[in-house]
């Protein structure tokens, strides 16, 4: 199912366009939404939100139309905001239950709701204290918090392991990772810091100059054409690369050891290709996976084409 | 097991009951309500603004408990008074005073929102601009009425329970009247606060301007009755023909406003503190008639309508990411 459905939307800001022309599909499950600063991301999010009034184009979140169904979309969103966003003077539970108030929740639900999550968000012996104490992992949380307060379908989440140390970050990650693959809750997160995005996503939909630069799973994201096979040997053999090239294979060298052989057969032709000749040349192969690239030279190559 | 936890701490959908979109705004006015109520300097004040109207009952309650009347029937003291204009004066009173409570509870009602990015977290929620508004000015205009209120209401009862006999209820539009001048206070000073506070990103800069913009005028027009009542102990005819114009002055102010406002709506210029108030030097009081109801009414309700406007233009859906 399309979470969400996104058409030929342009936005002006008076005469500067900070959207043209994109339109996106987003499914269910976890979502990165990337791309650099200025790209667009803002704008998209803003628009999903129904803050902006798009100039041409239009969609729908959740099958409410964005330009007309602001209100009913954002009672089915959560968003976590990037910035520092407490309530002065509240402690995390109060803050959380307010949200939770915000969002239509009688005050005896919002309460009990909020100790609820905040437990989740791993809050539970900080609850009563003032958030202006908190520190920025515990802000963090606190943002996760109040956006999941009134159950959404779906969680917008803006940078949300901005500032966080790795504890802080896997603290906040393992949440989203959970509450986005069988809990039924969707999860857009916009980040910049890849690692996070592969670690909690499923999908991705890269940004840039206002438009969709690319949009798909990160498995077919980091794939690279001709099925190529990333092969480690105990040691360098010089035969094993020229009976392999003789073959018509293609082969690169890696860091030490490790060679990328590109073949035009099919994988488990491939495969049989590689280890008779590794044998024949005595080439001692310690271990055979199929080559992809890291999700950030995806992301480069996407965005410098 | 003996680690497992008391509670499902799993993550579960709430599928509870939820409000319609109709009492968003009294979410808003509540968070707003309760934490004025923790400030202990609005305990403070809100105690002090009804001043005047505890001297008035020790008074009332001294000179009807303790000094017999001169002459058989009624107290010559009592009868002297005009009831209404006593609740005019205070009124009049409590006007800094309450400026204060609304200088404590509402000048930071949006900026510090402003400050701590909350409007993202109000308008990411289902509720509108107009909700939040509302909201918070609600969250300023019901504890300044409330405070206002309680004191007057509870002189009402005394003075209606006691002084019947003496004219306290002459008018019985009266009660109506006084609960319409006690929200006076609370809808100026919620749409100011609310205008003001919107424009900064800071309370205390919200505060500093909004004390600036009271009192200028205020000293004015403090200027403006001292020369009404020097200009009308004076026989000079320009002085006399400058009386109403000096007048009319005299209300150009925020509690101004609001007192001009309270005279028309009570049909009385006021009077004395006490009767035969004046100075040992000879000067008599003078109570400065009440301004035309409609004009006051109109520039009362465009200050209202300007600076909630003012909020409403300011308060927007800020950068999300």
């Amino acid at each position: 199912m399309k979470l969400i459905d996104i058409k030929n939307l342009t936005v002006r800001y008076r005469t500067f366009t900070a959207l043209r022309d994109f339109s996106c599909e987003i499914e269910e499950g976890c979502t990165g939404l990337l791309g650099p600063n200025g790209a667009g991301k803002t704008t998209f999010l803003k628009t999903l939100l129904g803050f902006v009034t798009p100039t041409e184009g239009g969609g729908t979140v959740l099958g409410l139309n964005i330009a007309t169904d602001g209100r009913m979309i954002r009672q089915s969103i959560g968003l976590m905001p990037e910035q520092e966003c407490h309530i002065p003077g509240l402690t995390a539970v109060g803050y959380v239950a307010y949200a939770g108030e915000l969002a239509g929740m009688p005050a005896d639900q919002a309460i009990r709701r909020a100790h609820e999550v905040l437990e989740y968000c791993g809050l539970g012996e900080a609850r009563y204290r003032n958030v202006e104490t908190f520190s920025t992992g515990m802000k963090q949380r606190t943002k996760l918090a109040q956006a999941m307060i009134h159950g959404p379908k779906l969680l917008l989440l803006d940078e949300p392991t901005n500032g966080l140390d790795p504890t802080g970050r896997e603290d906040m990650l393992s949440p989203i990772r959970d509450i986005s693959h069988g809990k039924g809750v969707n999860v857009v997160v916009s980040s910049h810091l890849l690692p996070d995005i592969e670690r909690v996503c499923d999908r991705v939909v890269v940004v840039m100059g206002g438009q969709l630069r690319t949009q798909g799973s990160i498995k077919d994201l980091k794939h690279l054409s001709g099925r190529p096979y990333d092969v480690d040997l105990r040691e360098p053999n010089e035969q094993f690369i020229a009976n392999l090239t003789q073959q018509g294979a293609t082969v690169e060298a890696l860091k030490y050891t490790s060679l990328r052989v590109i073949t035009n057969r099919e994988p488990s032709e491939s495969v049989k290709l590689i280890l008779e000749t590794a044998k024949n040349c005595g080439a001692r192969v310690r271990g055979l996976t199929p080559a992809e690239r890291s999700l950030e030279a995806a992301f480069m190559e996407v965005i410098n084409s | 097991m003996k680690n497992s936890p008391i509670a499902d701490l799993s993550y579960r959908h709430y599928d509870g009951p939820l409000n319609g979109g109709a009492t968003r705004w009294w979410s808003i006015a509540k968070l707003s309500i309760q934490l004025a109520m923790k400030k202990k300097g609005f305990w403070v004040w809100a105690v002090l603004s009804g001043y005047w109207y505890y001297i008035l009952l020790a008074v009332f309650w001294f000179v009807e408990s303790f000094i017999p009347s001169p002459v058989p029937g009624k107290h010559p003291l009592l009868s002297a008074i005009i009831w209404k204009d006593q609740f005019s004066n205070a009124f009049n009173i409590s006007q800094l005073l309450l400026f204060v409570i609304a200088l404590l509870i509402g000048t930071g009602t949006i900026a510090n929102d402003n400050r701590a990015n909350a409007l993202l977290v109000y308008l990411s929620k289902p509720c509108t601009k107009l909700d939040y508004i509302i909201g918070k000015w609600m969250g300023v205009f019901i504890p300044i009425t409330i405070v206002s209120l309680i004191p007057t209401l509870f002189f009402f009862a005394y003075g209606g329970l006691s002084f019947q006999e003496y004219g306290f209820i002459s008018d019985w539009w009266l009660l109506p009247k006084l609960v319409l001048i006690c929200c006076l206070p609370g809808a100026l000073h919620a749409s100011l606060c609310i205008g003001i506070s919107s424009l900064f990103n800071q309370g205390r800069i919200a505060g500093a301007v909004y004390s600036g913009l009271f009192f200028l005028p205020w000293f004015f027009t403090k200027a403006m009755q001292v020369v009404y009542v020097v200009l009308s102990n004076n026989d000079n005819p320009k002085g006399k023909a400058s009386l109403k114009f000096v007048g009319n002055l005299y209300y150009a102010s925020m509690d101004g406003i609001q007192i001009g406002v309270s005279k028309a709506i009570l049909n009385t210029g006021g009077s004395a503190l006490f009767p035969g108030g004046g100075s040992p030097r000879g000067t008599q009081f003078v109570p400065i008639p009440p301004p035309n109801g409609t004009a006051i009414t109109v520039i009362f309700i465009a200050i209202c309508v300007i600076f909630s406007g003012i909020a409403w233009l300011r308060v927007r859906a800020v950068e999300v990411v």
